[in-house]
């Protein structure tokens, strides 16, 4: 198994240390840190996807413009699986998370339009 | 500090400008951004129940906003925690990168406080729907 190239440049963790116990390699340790947050980002867009099905019943168009934000926010989580490299995680990363975090909230401002004005199907879940 | 140089410093342009400190460790950085990440998708799954309880559920007898009483709520509390995990994710990352402890967060006193509202205004709303 190929261990996943290290995105920092330098000041990372100490290279070149010999490797105490198996497992201890820093690197192996960020490639796994690297995965946890890759399927952060994989469970993000599905509950991006969640919410546009429950929109979907409530308003077609809105359903729809949420489940297209779902590819790009797949996209975003692009620098946790490796295919970035090189790049200084600190210089990409807060453009991503400000996009996120802008998304949702227009994402439920139009939620709320829609809770508000929408066609309530009454009883749904009677 | 003005509102306006706070605002500023949020934006992601000044955030990657930060030469303050040294790079954290990646495993650090990426422990914050899945902080923020699992915030986010708390934002969206209050969004979720939000729309549900005004477009699923049957209207509540003698409390026709009802729903709405508590469906809104939730959908703009989502809008308020994903801006806010934003922020807390800038803070934790200032900190990371000059070595400082990590600062407070109020995301869990706004969440918990919440939910505490929403459980008064959801057994009040059942009591009068029930007893009215």
């Amino acid at each position: 198994m190929t261990t996943p190239q290290a995105p920092w440049p330098a000041g990372g963790p100490q290279r070149g240390h010999e490797q105490d116990e198996a497992g201890d390699d820093p690197e192996e340790i960020a490639g796994l840190a690297r995965e946890r947050t890759s399927l952060a980002w994989t469970r993000t867009a599905i509950s991006f996807a969640a919410l546009g099905g429950v929109v979907l019943k409530a308003n077609v168009l809105t359903g729809l413009i949420i489940l297209a934000v779902v590819p790009v926010i797949w996209h975003l989580g692009r620098v946790t699986r490796g295919s970035v490299t090189g790049t200084s995680l600190s210089v990409i990363g807060p453009r991503r998370l400000f996009i996120i975090a802008v998304t949702i909230a227009a994402v439920a401002l139009l939620c709320l339009i829609v809770a508000i004005f929408g066609q309530a199907v009454p009883g749904a879940l009677r | 500090m003005s509102w306006s140089s706070r605002l500023a410093a949020l934006l992601p342009g000044t955030v990657a400008r930060d030469t303050g400190g040294t790079e954290p460790d990646p495993r650090f950085t990426f422990a914050n951004e899945r902080t923020f990440l699992a915030w986010s998708r708390t934002a969206l799954a209050l969004v979720v129940a939000g729309l549900g309880i005004v477009q699923l559920l049957p209207p509540f007898p003698r409390v026709p906003a009802g729903r709405h009483l508590l469906g809104v709520p939730l959908i703009a509390l989502g809008a308020v925690l994903a801006v806010v995990a934003y922020t807390e994710w800038v803070r934790n990352q200032h900190a990371l990168r000059r070595g400082e402890p990590l600062p407070q967060s109020i995301m869990p006193w706004i969440l918990a406080a919440t939910i505490t509202g929403m459980a008064v205004i959801s057994a009040i709303v059942l009591l009068i729907s029930a007893l009215g």
